[in-house]
């Protein structure tokens, strides 16, 4: 590349053959042309010695054409092919690890009240009975502390909150719909939770749009049971969200009752 | 391109007119040419060395990344059958039994999900459940991995009241839960060269291993009394 720029060859040929030797990388190359080719040059003589005398000049003539350009080309095209590789394979490397939360922020309609309600987020206290959420369906917040069974549980009637949100805090993605939404649309989402810890599925009253997914902290809502993105938040966001990392329990002692009413608090039965 | 031809006169005098010149210019430039190759050299096997532990390392679709992911589905489910037997059993080995399945399959749950990150992955795999295992696919059922209970049958274990049937079902499930993960076991086993994960894994074969003759000789003794 630079090696072709100077004008030196043109001004001064010695430096042609000087400037085939760096191509090559050999420091004692320039020694060799200093020494084999500056002395066989200067005194024409001492080439004539050899026998040769009127066919010396053809000698740099071939020297010249010695800065030959397919070596350079090799190792120019080598260097831009390793250069790529390596650089294709860290932008790949960069872009496969990718921090969750980025990939998370990446998904279209995903709103992340990490942002915009932190302390929501932060907040894990165990409260008994019944408890306000700002949002609906839940994302975060204090919740009993009992939590519902999330190993993959659908349930077929709408669960509580408070126990719903502490599975959201042990890493599950709850998965909720209209109870209107059509019987093909529900056993699509059932067959995503089913067998599948960090997974439930229940119907929930009131929602504002067909199927809704809630991870701690994050909500996505989307109209139909094949919206891609369904799967990209729970890959993205199933245990990755829970603040309480990957062995927290999703099964027993959980509850795998039905009904939005509370247990916690409940008087204890009398033996 | 054309330089070469365009010199060739000049050749006769150019030694003459930079006799010292040359060499030392080619020396320099010599020099410079060494000193870029090296750090372009450098350069190149930074990158290389940050990028084959990444490269190497198992991935997205490995039967590594699909064993942790599948296994630890299916030990939470054991967890969860052995919290049952430990809260709920009657029989004194049930108990004891229970409470280790659930300690130790959690433990390993810890393991495997540590394995994932360490690895730049996601709990969450791209691939279907047992696609790392040959004929794996085909032997999901409803979702579930071999030898897991299906819902019915947890239903049927956290309903049943407490008592000798109890405790039956508990070691009926376990033990078909245990053979189905013997068999994944296998597979990891046969298909990886990770020596951490394969040291992992054979420990637990040789527990599920232990744990089915102890749950098939207490599933015989309360059965018979």
């Amino acid at each position: 590349m630079s090696i072709s720029t100077p004008g030196g060859p043109e001004r001064r040929p010695t430096v042609v053959t000087t400037g085939k030797k760096p191509a090559a990388g050999r420091p004692a190359a320039g020694a060799k042309a200093g020494a084999g080719k500056s002395t066989g040059d200067a005194p024409r003589t001492s080439a004539g010695g050899k026998g040769k005398g009127p066919r010396k000049p053809i000698a740099p003539v071939k020297v010249s054409q010695g800065r030959s350009w397919g070596p350079i080309a090799l190792f120019t095209a080598v260097g831009v092919l390793a250069v790529g590789i390596i650089g294709f394979g860290a932008w790949a490397t960069f872009q496969g690890s990718k921090p969750w939360e980025d990939r998370a922020a990446d998904i279209s309609g995903i709103v992340n009240f990490r942002k915009t309600d932190p302390d929501l987020v932060k907040g894990s206290n165990h409260q008994p009975g019944s408890i306000k959420y700002a949002q609906s369906p839940p994302v975060a917040g204090p919740h009993n502390a009992t939590w519902q069974n999330c190993m993959g549980n659908v349930y077929d009637a709408p669960i509580a909150n408070e126990h719903a949100v502490h599975s959201l805090e042990h890493g599950a993605v709850w998965i909720t719909y209209r109870p209107d939404l059509p019987a093909d649309e529900v056993a699509k989402l059932k067959s995503k939770v089913e067998g599948q810890e960090k997974l439930m599925l229940s119907p929930f009253e009131g929602q504002d749009k067909p199927i809704s997914l809630q991870a701690w902290g994050y909500q996505l809502k989307v109209d139909n049971a094949d919206d891609s993105r369904i799967d990209e938040f729970i890959k993205t966001l199933r245990v990755n969200a829970s603040i309480e990392g990957p062995t927290a329990n999703c099964g027993e002692p959980g509850i795998t009752a039905t009904g939005t009413t509370p247990r916690d608090g409940a008087p204890m039965p009398t033996q | 391109m054309t330089a070469p031809t365009t010199t060739e006169p000049d050749t006769a005098e150019a030694p003459a007119a930079d006799g010292d010149g040359g060499p030392t210019t080619a020396r320099r430039f010599g020099t410079l040419a060494v000193v870029a190759a090296v750090v372009v050299g450098l350069l190149l096997g930074y990158a290389g060395g940050l990028l084959t532990p990444k490269l190497t390392r198992p991935g997205d679709a490995s039967a590594e990344a699909g064993f942790a992911r599948d296994m630890t589905t299916h030990h939470a489910q054991a967890v969860e059958m052995g919290l049952i037997a430990f809260q709920q059993g009657t029989d004194a080995e049930v108990v004891s039994i229970g409470g280790d399945i659930a300690t130790g399959q959690q433990g390993e749950i810890g393991t495997m999900q540590t394995w994932l990150r360490s690895w730049g992955l996601d709990p969450t795999g791209s691939q279907p459940r047992m696609a790392w295992m040959p004929d794996g696919t085909a032997s999901m059922k409803n979702g579930l991995m071999p030898g897991m209970a299906t819902p019915e049958q947890m239903a049927k274990l956290r309903d049943t009241p407490q008592g000798r049937e109890k405790d039956v079902l508990f070691l009926e499930l376990m033990i078909q839960h245990h053979l189905g993960g013997v068999h994944m076991i296998d597979g990891i086993l046969d298909a990886s060269d990770d020596p951490e994960v394969v040291r992992v894994a054979q420990t637990m074969k040789n527990t599920q291993q232990t744990d089915l003759t102890n749950l098939t000789a207490a599933r015989d003794r309360l059965a018979k009394g």
